[in-house]
C-alpha cells in the first residue's frame, strides 16, 4: 500500500480513529507521519516514536492514551543514567528504558507520565517469589474502594446497607494502624 | 541444546493446545492469554545491552526454564539460528513478537510443546512470560503463569522495586507488568453494526480492543483481542476481575446480537453464512481476507447450530494454518501471492471435506 500523502513511498503506519462510532483511517509513511505530526489533527496527541514503537514492538502492547505518549519535561535538558549510559533524550525517541536504574536517573520525567498512564502510583500486585508486595498498600486501596461504596450507598439513600460499610472501613482503618 | 530444525516440526506436529481443545464459552472467547514482563536484576534492559550480555541472559534463561521444570517438554529456539519462514511461523502462532522477525541477536524461545506456556527471551526485556488456555477462563492462566513466574523467580533474581513493582523497559508495563487478553469472536456485533459502538465503550473504560490481525487490517474474521492497559496501582487479581466484568457484557451483547439476528433477520443471516460455506467449500483460488471473513462467518454458522457435523476447532485451526507462512510451510516451498491463494483454497477444501450443511 502507498502512502496516501506522497503517493511514492510504502504506507509503514496505519492510524484508526473511531469519533462518535465514525472510524477514520489514514496510511501513511514515516516520512510524512513526521512532516505531519505537528498540524494534522488525527496525528495531534500521538508522539511518533510510540507510533513506530506500536507497529515495530507489535499488537500486543499497546499505549495507554495519548497524554501517556506524551514524555513530559523539557526536552533541552538531557539527563543520563550513569549506570547503563541512557539518557533523556533515547528515552523521548524510544520511549524505552535502559536498566533499572534509569527509573531513578529519569524520575523527575517518569513520575508525571507514570501518572496518566496507570490507575494508581504504587505496586499493589505480587513480588518475586510469590506473596503480596505492599501489604499497606493493598488496604489503602481496598480502604478507598469502600469509602467510594459507602458515598454511593448513602446517595441512593441506602443507609442498612451503608451501615454494614462503615463498619468494614473502621475495621479497616484499625487493621491499619496496628 | 535441541535447536535444530526438528524444534519448528516438532512443534507443528503438536495440536495447538488453546486452538485445538475445548474451554468455557468457547463459541464466543477463543482464548485466554495472559503475559508478565520481567527482567533480571542489575543488567541492561536488552535495547541497552551488549550482544555478550545478551547472549549470557539467553543462556541464563533458558537454563532456568529448564531447571525449573516449569514447561513440559520444552522446545527451545536460539532466534538467529532459525529460518526467516520459521520466525514467521512463529509469529503466526503468537509465540514471538512482530519485533523479534528482525532477526535479532542473542534472542530466543523457549516453549512447550502444547504452546499453553512460552518464554519470549531478549525482546523487550529479557523475559516475556505467557501462558495461554483455550476458552474464557483468565484465572486459571493467572494460576498457571503465577506459579510459573514464582519457580522462575527462584533462578533469576528479578529487577523489582518495592514502590513500582517488577521494572521493564517501557513503563507502560511497570508494576505487575501484566498484559492479560481474551481473544473474542465477534460476527454478531459486526453483522449488526453495533462493533464500533462496543469497542468505543471499551476504550472508554481504559482497556484496549484490537483486531487480531495486525494493523490496518481492522476486524478481519471478527475477531478482536480486549486486554488491561494499566498495569500499575491494582494487584493482579484486580486487573483480572475488572476485565473479566467488562468481557462478560461484551459476550452478553454478541449472544444478544445473534438471537436478535436470527429472530428478525433470519434470511439475511442464513445466506451470509451460506454463502461463506459455499465459497469455502467450493473456491479454487480465494485471499487471505476473503477466507479470514469467510472462517467467520462459518464459526457463526457452527456455533448457531446450522452444520452438523463440523468441529469448532477446525474452524479455529484454520484460522490459523491460512496465514501465509503456515501455506508456505504446508505447500513446502516459498509461495507468490497467487500461488498463495490457489494453496489456501485447496487448504481449506480439503479441511473442510467432511462437512454436511443441515440447513
Amino acid at each position: 500500500m502507498h502512502c496516501e500523502l506522497c503517493k511514492k513511498n510504502q504506507a509503514t503506519i496505519h492510524i484508526q480513529e473511531i469519533i462518535e462510532g465514525k472510524k477514520k483511517a489514514l496510511h501513511i509513511c514515516t516520512e510524512c507521519a513526521a512532516k505531519k505530526s505537528h498540524d494534522d489533527s488525527i496525528l495531534k496527541g500521538f508522539n511518533l516514536a510510540e507510533m513506530l514503537y506500536n507497529l515495530t514492538g507489535q499488537m500486543e502492547f499497546p499505549f495507554v492514551n495519548d497524554e501517556a505518549a506524551q514524555i513530559p519535561g523539557d526536552p533541552q535538558v538531557l539527563l543520563s543514567c550513569h549506570s547503563c549510559g541512557w539518557d533523556s533524550d533515547k528515552f523521548r525517541k524510544t520511549g524505552r528504558l535502559g536498566c533499572s536504574n534509569c527509573y531513578s536517573a529519569f524520575k523527575e520525567l517518569l513520575d508525571p507520565a507514570l501518572k496518566n498512564m496507570h490507575r494508581g502510583t504504587l505496586h499493589v500486585g505480587k513480588k518475586p517469589g510469590g506473596g503480596a508486595s505492599n501489604e499497606s498498600g493493598r488496604l489503602m486501596l481496598e480502604l478507598m474502594n469502600l469509602q467510594k461504596e459507602l458515598e454511593e450507598l448513602v446517595q441512593r439513600e441506602e443507609y442498612e446497607k451503608a451501615a454494614v460499610i462503615r463498619d468494614k472501613i473502621n475495621k479497616l482503618k484499625k487493621q491499619m494502624k496496628e | 541444546m535441541r535447536n535444530d530444525k526438528s524444534g519448528i516440526d516438532r512443534l507443528l506436529s503438536n495440536r495447538v493446545s488453546w486452538l485445538a481443545d475445548s474451554g468455557p464459552e468457547d463459541d464466543i472467547a477463543i482464548s485466554s492469554r495472559i503475559r508478565l514482563a520481567r527482567n533480571i536484576e542489575k543488567t541492561p534492559f536488552p535495547m541497552a545491552a551488549s550482544v555478550e550480555i545478551l547472549e549470557n541472559t539467553l543462556s541464563i534463561i533458558m537454563h532456568a526454564v529448564r531447571k525449573s521444570a516449569s514447561f513440559p517438554d520444552v522446545i527451545e529456539f536460539e532466534l538467529e539460528k532459525v529460518s526467516d519462514l520459521e520466525r514467521r511461523l512463529l509469529l503466526e502462532r503468537r509465540l514471538i513478537s512482530r519485533e523479534l522477525l528482525a532477526c535479532k541477536k542473542g534472542s530466543g524461545l523457549s516453549v512447550s510443546k502444547d504452546e499453553t506456556f512460552a518464554v519470549m527471551i531478549n525482546e523487550e526485556d529479557h523475559l516475556r512470560i505467557q501462558a495461554m488456555k483455550p476458552g474464557f477462563q483468565l484465572h486459571e492462566v493467572w494460576s498457571d503463569i503465577n506459579g510459573i513466574d514464582d519457580a522462575l523467580s527462584r533462578e533469576i533474581p528479578y529487577a523489582f522495586d518495592s514502590e513500582i513493582g517488577f521494572l521493564t523497559s517501557c513503563p507502560t508495563n511497570i508494576g505487575t507488568g501484566m498484559r492479560a487478553s481474551v481473544m473474542l469472536h465477534l460476527p454478531g456485533l459486526a453483522l449488526s453494526g453495533q462493533i464500533n459502538a462496543v469497542v468505543h465503550g471499551v476504550s472508554k473504560l481504559g482497556l484496549a480492543v484490537r483486531g487480531i490481525f495486525g494493523e490496518g487490517s481492522d476486524n478481519l474474521g471478527n475477531l478482536f483481542q480486549v486486554s488491561n492497559q494499566s498495569t500499575l496501582g491494582e494487584s493482579e487479581e484486580q486487573i483480572i476481575d475488572k476485565l473479566i466484568n467488562v468481557i462478560r457484557q461484551i459476550i452478553n451483547h454478541e449472544k444478544n446480537a445473534r438471537q436478535t439476528l436470527l429472530e428478525k433477520k433470519q434470511n439475511f443471516l442464513l445466506n451470509h453464512v451460506g454463502r461463506a460455506y459455499g465459497i469455502l467449500k467450493h473456491a479454487y483460488t480465494i485471499s487471505s481476507e476473503e477466507t479470514l471473513n469467510s472462517l467467520s462467518a462459518l464459526r457463526l454458522g457452527v456455533d448457531m447450530g446450522m452444520f452438523s457435523s463440523v468441529d469448532i476447532h477446525v474452524v479455529n485451526e484454520l484460522f490459523l494454518t491460512v496465514q501465509p507462512a503456515h501455506l508456505q510451510k504446508y505447500a513446502m516451498r516459498e509461495l507468490e501471492s497467487a500461488d498463495r491463494e490457489i494453496y489456501r483454497a485447496a487448504l481449506v477444501r480439503e479441511k473442510l471435506r467432511n462437512i454436511d450443511s443441515r440447513n
